[in-house]
């Protein structure tokens, strides 16, 4: 089907693919015919008759809709005929017929199809004499999109948007006729995580974004074409500024990664840029109090104390520690200011050395697209990565791809097809070995000694036969099964059933940070260089050494946590960049008191900033350029789109003062005066980057191959899991794992958003009964560590016998609670 | 909350359909029988046992009449006030109703026990005025036909009596249906279709079985189905739901060996004037059944639908019971007739909606969605119950196909034009002395049928205006009375055969209140899909209630046709574009009339004041701080 054909249109002959709907071959000659329902995305309606075209039939011309019409070779079309351009103006005439024309104060206005195909279609006046039919305006559907069913010409798309993609038919037409209306079920809001989309699909202004509405007309607003950072997926999205303020973000396309969507988090969380609790000029510790101080005495006062220490306690004293939410530019500078200048590899991200995840992230998000099979281990797509759950749910939905899902929770994927397993903490590995042997036995290969004790049942010989037969099965893996106590063995355990299936290839890791792939491979890690060379790597330690005219130490340095218990012992400075351990595990205030100098660079004074001794103003990635790399190793731009706040200053640029005052004579291999040029050095320090341009990311980013990182995959025994005793009174199991709606820094700086975090302990409701508790019951969950009260939430979701602590909660920091089996301990639980 | 019996009756119910969702409408109207009206609560809970978002449930639920979103009194009064019921007194039947009451539409009155609606067409044309009684918490509903001003007294007297009150229709009297063949030399001393209808229990398996019943659905199992479709196709047997489309051809779009298919039959009948299929589902339910399987069999279906209209309550009934007995016997499920042939009937009631009898629009509404018509290609006989090959014929089409079987295609070809050849039912309602359905030959013309058949008009007044199929159906006037009544004839007299609803108007009625409550139906029965009948159907209205309030101008009949030709040229359905064919032929035959109205009640031609400004904002002129953001 790959060849041309001719079509006519106006007599004109045009190249089109057979079965393609007229719309889009028209387009691509440049005939734009108007639509409203129709939308490249979404199934062909015809309700709006909007694109009415004539088609030369065997009974002569007749009128068709062209974005329901697909063309053979020799269709035969009139776009510009009288009759068609009535046709068009007619439809145009009957929507205009009760619309509200309250365009002046539309925040549609200026982006309005209704308005632009008005005045291209229309019919220039208006022979609408009656009364205006008057519905709902201002009508909210949830805390962010608000609808006016006036306005609404009832073209459906933002019901088939929830249907078709989310899967979550929450709005619908009621009523009929006249009367239509689009509306939502009554008292229940619109809680689908990518709602948002329907305002950008939405031809008219009847869907608007709450938080944004009222503060601009469209046309006064400067776009900057970049990325959402709020997860690993990468999505490609627009800041709309005005004032240097950012007035709202809107989904931008990029085919291999988002197509046109983006979540509710990247469309609405964007408050966190201009909240009032932004820091907005340095911080010292004089007189043991925060204040503010000049940027070079910020600086002076940085180098000096890490001097000092460096000096005394030697550099292994010192340690760095920057984010997985944090651009390229600044982890690598972090990481070449720690082992160039300071003469440390103490240096890591929360998610860096300690996940044991691999640094190539997943095959690619187009892989989603073709699978014939989802399998998704101790991940949940639809809290993690709402865009990518979608690809999921149509694979399962569309196509019939079945779903196996291995996890802690009954997440929503489970109401998909396929087989779901749900092993208490601890009984992985065992899970996996039975998945592995049957998968062994399936593919009539040899089952080693160690595994011939696994337990074969029916569900896991089903599942074992859908990964041996499928052909492009799509395998995640995340962070639920590969961060913290017993990791090891259950990645080491999915990865033999994988590898056993013969996809081991394909077996990707879902990085739920916006940059954990990219603050990997530019060697934010203790004992790894730039581009995942082992610090042992003396050839690539002397290519690093040129390039930064300086010594590398060869001995490896601490990690995240390691850092942080040594602040105890031999660590006695460290810069915190982007990370607030303090806030995920408020005990690890004691350790960092304990250093001799701490310094914290941050968007907000974090509780961790509160111990500093130095508080630097970063600025957010919207008011600085830099680069980010997703999951799939995509490298992106983040262009600069708004006025830096206050006084704060992008993270490289800070870094870059810092070194060119903390080594004067080093000051030539510190001249990057800006992000491109940063990463221009980085991708002479990454191999996988080599040949890649801040110029030539382009619009929609580069991605760096699969294969060019190899990663040994090896069906191999591990060391045995052994779970946390469940004893009196700690005869739960904590599970933890994120959600979207979390009640982290940058979401709840967003006004509204604040309200919707869920700050729960959820409990499956045999085990609330059991307890005599119900919904909204404050309840206590105590581990060996420490003691959390949270409200109770009851639901099928999680298992009997479990809690689910999701992390980031405000005052309820769920790390508090790790024990020396992590997150995977076992707690009481009981009426607070 | 549902009762635990009403949720396993729903999950009974989810059982029987290929796909759970079918259940959802029967389920609704399990739920509604228990509450009396659809809480959102209720709903919420069936969107759970069924797995579905509340919404979804709550879509459909609003847009069938039958299910209630608000309470109503014990029993719900709905008296049809469209066209034929009109012309044949229905309003003085609603003033004395709300005379009686104390009501308006739309209220219940203060003991709970009545609540009033007007009603859009309830398929019992000929027995005009007619009130369609719901019970609350019951599945409990009957018609009441022939109400005229003097019987409400005795409807309300019985309905108020707190006894058990039997279904069939009010008064018991059998509707009144002529026989074209009896008494004429010209034919064979007996019809068809219709043969059956006066014997006592016409409707039992016994009384079917004692006319030779099933015997040709029999032959036809040892038939082989092409020779099935052959038959039929040879017969020339045209569908009869509207389109006319020739039912063996249908059967031969069917995709080869693609199974499993299925077998619609459309008993959604609503077209206004059209009363024919609801008396062989209600006297014949068993001529309908055979006719089922020699069509499954023909196009081998094992699983036949049967769409009926909600409001046909006791027709269900009796259809139900006779595809009970009938299965009872082995004539249906599994082996029939001792063959290795399966057949299921599963009769599925509609909620109060007239698109659901555009095919596609009843084969969403029969997969549990709101009933709005789909694309076409691809056509249900590629692709239509759940994707699935589908036949849907019309009840008398299916019906026809057993006399065919029994008779054969030459002796069904005896009768009516070449290309329209056979029998058909008529329904004739409107100002004539005999309304009534009417099995004739195809091809007999307007004035045969008025004068000869049903004994001319009411009080032999001049006719005015004749719907001839269906109130959709362009008009014809007096002089068009020779036209035969077959499809190529009609066409070529400027309007359609449809689905043969004959209504009569006589001379004296208005104009302009026919054209108004004619389009007044597609605006209330628009599905809402689709922009030009969903916003111009009710421009139309609105332009003529103005002229009727005496505001018209000449010009609105310019607007009305301008309108109208968009909605005609450019709607989705069919229905869209026969929305407006009524109005267009009124303004086209009546013109003067229009006129001379106009300029009787608007002299100086003033126009309508200009509508007030919208409201911008829901707090407008309050303080900033009150508004929602």
């Amino acid at each position: 089907m790959s060849d041309w054909i001719t079509i006519t249109i106006d007599g004109k002959e045009i190249q089109a693919k057979p079965g393609e709907l007229l719309t889009e071959a028209a387009a691509r000659a440049g005939i734009h015919i108007p639509v409203f329902c129709s939308h490249p995305k979404l199934d062909p309606l015809g309700a709006c008759r909007m694109c009415l075209v004539e088609m030369e039939g065997r009974r002569g011309k007749m009128l068709v809709t062209a974005c329901t019409t697909p063309v053979n070779d020799g269709m035969v079309f009139y776009y510009n005929s009288e009759r068609a351009r009535d046709a068009r103006a007619g439809t145009l005439e009957l929507i205009l017929a009760n619309h509200p024309l309250d365009c002046p104060i539309c925040d549609k206005g200026g982006e309005c199809d209704l308005q632009d195909h008005a005045m291209r279609h229309g019919p220039g006046e208006s022979h609408y004499w009656e009364p205006n039919r008057h519905k709902e305006k201002n009508y909210p559907l949830s805390d962010l999109i608000v609808l006016d069913q006036e306005r609404c010409i009832v073209c459906w798309r933002c019901i088939r948007y929830l249907d078709e993609w989310e899967d979550k038919p929450q709005l619908g037409l009621f009523q009929r006729g006249a009367d239509t209306v689009i509306d939502k079920f009554p008292g229940g809001d619109l809680d689908a995580y990518t709602s948002g989309n329907i305002i950008d699909i939405c031809p008219v202004g009847a869907l608007t974004n709450r938080l944004a509405r009222f503060r601009f007309r469209p046309w006064v607003l400067e776009h900057t074409n970049s990325i959402c950072t709020h997860c690993g997926m990468g999505c490609n999205l627009r800041i709309d500024t005005r004032d240097f303020r950012v007035r709202r973000n809107v989904a931008r396309a990029n085919e291999a990664v988002n197509e046109t969507w983006i979540c509710d988090k990247g469309r609405f969380a964007n408050g966190f840029v201009f909240s009032q609790q932004r820091l907005t000029q340095p911080l010292a510790r004089i007189d043991g109090e925060l204040r503010p101080v000049s940027w070079p005495e910020a600086i002076q006062r940085v180098v000096d104390g890490l001097k000092r220490v460096a000096a005394k306690e030697g550099p292994a004293a010192v340690g760095g520690i920057g984010s997985a939410k944090l651009a390229n530019e600044a982890n690598y500078l972090l990481g070449k200011f720690m082992r160039a200048l300071v003469g440390t590899n103490n240096v890591d991200f929360r998610e860096g050395s300690s996940l044991k995840a691999d640094p190539r992230g997943i095959p690619s998000i187009q892989a989603a697209r073709e699978a014939d099979l989802v399998v998704v281990m101790g991940s949940d797509p639809s809290e993690e990565m709402p865009v990518l759950a979608n690809l999921l749910k149509r694979a399962a939905k569309r196509r019939g791809a079945p779903v196996i899902v291995i996890h802690p929770r009954r997440i929503e994927l489970t109401k998909y097809p396929g087989v779901h397993f749900h092993p208490q903490p601890g009984d992985e590995p065992p899970l996996f070995d039975a998945l592995t042997k049957a998968t062994l036995q399936a593919r009539g290969q040899a089952v080693p000694d160690w595994l011939a004790g696994a337990e074969v049942t029916d569900e896991v010989k089903e599942a074992a036969t859908l990964l041996v037969n499928a052909q492009n099965p799509f395998i995640i893996y995340g962070t639920d099964y590969a961060w913290g106590y017993g990791s090891a063995s259950i990645v080491q355990a999915l990865t033999n059933w994988v590898v056993a299936s013969g996809h081991g290839d394909r077996l990707g890791f879902l990085h739920a940070q916006a940059n954990a792939v990219g603050a990997a491979d530019v060697g934010l890690l203790p004992d790894m260089l730039p581009g995942h060379r082992p610090l042992s790597d003396a050839a690539a330690r002397a290519e690093l050494e040129a390039l930064w005219g300086a010594s590398i130490p060869t001995q490896p340095g601490l990690g995240y946590s390691g850092m942080i218990a040594s602040a105890l012992g031999r660590i006695k400075a460290l810069y915190i960049m982007g990370a607030d351990p303090v806030g995920e595990k408020p005990s690890y205030a004691d350790h960092l008191k304990a250093l001799e100098f701490l310094v914290v660079q941050d968007l907000f004074l974090t509780e961790t900033a509160k111990l500093a001794d130095v508080v630097l103003p970063a600025a957010s990635y919207v008011e600085s350029n830099g680069t980010f790399t997703s999951t799939e190793r995509r490298v992106q731009a983040a262009p600069q789109a708004a006025r830096a706040v206050g006084d704060s200053l992008p993270d490289w640029a800070i870094l870059m003062h810092i070194a060119r005052r903390y080594a004067p004579d080093k000051a030539d291999f510190w001249r990057t005066a800006s992000a491109p040029a940063v990463f221009e050095e980085i991708t002479r320090a990454v191999p996988q980057y080599a040949g890649m341009s801040w110029e030539g990311l382009g619009e929609t980013g580069q991605q760096w191959a699969w294969d060019a990182l190899e990663v040994s995959r090896k069906l191999a025994p591990y060391a045995k899991l052994e779970p946390a005793p469940l004893e009196k009174p700690f005869t739960f199991r904590l599970i933890t794992g994120n959600l979207l709606w979390d009640d982290g820094n940058t979401f709840a700086a967003t006004e509204r958003l604040a309200q919707l975090g869920h700050k729960a302990a959820w409990l499956h409701p045999d085990d609330a009964a059991g307890l005599d508790l119900s919904e909204g019951d404050l309840i206590a969950v105590r581990s060996r560590e420490a003691t959390l009260e949270l409200p109770l939430h009851i639901s099928r979701r999680v298992l009997p016998g479990t809690v689910f602590v999701p992390f980031s909660l405000k005052d309820a920091p769920v790390g508090e609670l790790f024990d020396e089996f992590g997150p995977r301990t076992t707690v009481a639980v009981y009426r607070a | 909350m549902l009762s635990p019996s009403a949720r396993s009756e729903i999950q009974a119910l989810m059982a029987r359909y290929p796909r759970p969702r079918s259940a959802l409408l029967p389920a609704l109207y399990v739920a509604q029988r228990e509450h009396g009206w659809l809480p959102p609560d209720v709903q919420a809970e069936i969107a759970e046992i069924f797995g579905l978002e509340p919404m979804e449930v709550h879509a459909v639920v609003g847009f069938y009449n039958m299910l209630y979103e608000k309470p109503h009194g014990t029993y719900h009064l709905e008296v049809c006030t469209n066209v034929s019921c009109m012309l044949r007194g229905a309003n003085d039947t609603v003033d004395a109703l709300k005379e009686k009451l104390h009501i308006d539409f739309g209220e219940t009155t203060p003991d709970g026990e009545f609540t009033l609606d007007h009603m859009e067409c309830l398929g019992s044309c000929g027995s005009a005025p007619v009130v369609f009684v719901r019970k609350s918490h019951s599945d409990w509903g009957r018609y009441y036909e022939n109400v005229t001003p003097d019987k409400v007294d005795a409807m309300l007297a019985e309905l108020r009596s707190g006894e058990d009150l039997p279904m069939h229709r009010w008064p018991e009297d059998k509707p009144y249906h002529h026989d074209y063949f009896k008494g004429n030399d010209q034919w064979p001393a007996t019809n068809y279709i219709l043969s059956r209808i006066d014997k006592p229990d016409s409707h039992t398996l016994d009384s079917y079985l004692a006319d030779g019943g099933y015997e040709t659905a029999k032959k036809v199992l040892g038939m082989d189905p092409a020779d099935v479709v052959n038959e039929v196709k040879t017969a020339g047997l045209r569908g009869r739901g509207g389109a006319g489309f020739p039912a063996g051809v249908k059967w031969g779009f069917l995709p080869k060996d693609v199974y499993p298919r299925y077998l619609v039959v459309n008993a959604d009948e609503s077209e206004p004037g059209t009363f024919k299929d609801r008396l062989i589902l209600e006297f014949d339910p068993h001529s309908l059944i055979e006719g089922i399987i020699c069509t499954s069999w023909a196009i081998q279906s094992n699983l036949a639908f049967v769409y009926i209209r909600g409001e046909y309550m006791h027709p269900y009934k009796r259809l139900v019971e006779a595809i009970d007995e009938a299965r009872e016997k082995g004539f249906l499920g599994k082996g029939i007739f001792g063959t290795d042939f399966d057949l299921e009937i599963i009769v599925h009631r509609g909620a109060g909606a007239y698109i659901c009898g555009e095919e596609t629009a009843l084969l969403s509404s029969l997969e549990g969605y709101r009933g709005h018509p789909r694309l076409k290609p691809p056509f249900p006989a590629v692709e239509g119950l759940y994707a699935k090959p589908t036949i849907v014929n019309n009840v008398e089409t299916i019906t026809q196909v057993g006399h065919i079987m029994r008779h054969g295609a030459d002796w069904y070809r005896q009768w009516g034009t070449e290309r329209s050849p056979g029998i058909q039912l008529l329904s004739l309602s409107g100002q004539v002395k005999k309304p009534g359905v009417y099995e004739v030959p195809y091809g007999i013309t307007l004035r045969e049928l008025i004068y000869d058949l049903a004994g001319g008009t009411v009080d032999d007044r001049p006719i005015k205006s004749i719907v001839p199929g269906g109130l959709s159906m362009p008009q014809l006037t007096a002089d068009q009375l020779d036209t035969p009544m077959d499809f190529e004839s009609l066409m070529s007299a400027g309007s359609m055969l449809g689905s043969g609803g004959v209504i009569v108007i006589c001379e004296g009625e208005d104009i302009i209140p026919i054209a108004r409550r004619t389009i007044a139906f597609y605006r209330e029965e628009s599905c809402g899909k689709c922009s030009p009948c969903r916003e111009g159907g009710v421009w139309i209205e609105e332009i003529l209630e103005r002229i009727e309030a005496g505001q018209g101008t000449l010009h609105d009949l310019e607007e009305i046709q301008h309108i109208a030709k968009y909605i005609e040229q450019q709607s989705f359905c069919p229905f869209g574009a026969a929305s407006v064919w009524g109005v267009q032929s009124m303004i086209r035959h009546f013109r003067p009339e229009f006129e001379q109205y106009i300029l009787e009640t608007n002299p100086d031609q003033k126009k309508p004041p200009i509508p007030a400004r919208p409201i911008y904002r829901q707090y407008h002129g309050q303080p900033l701080e009150n508004k929602l953001d």
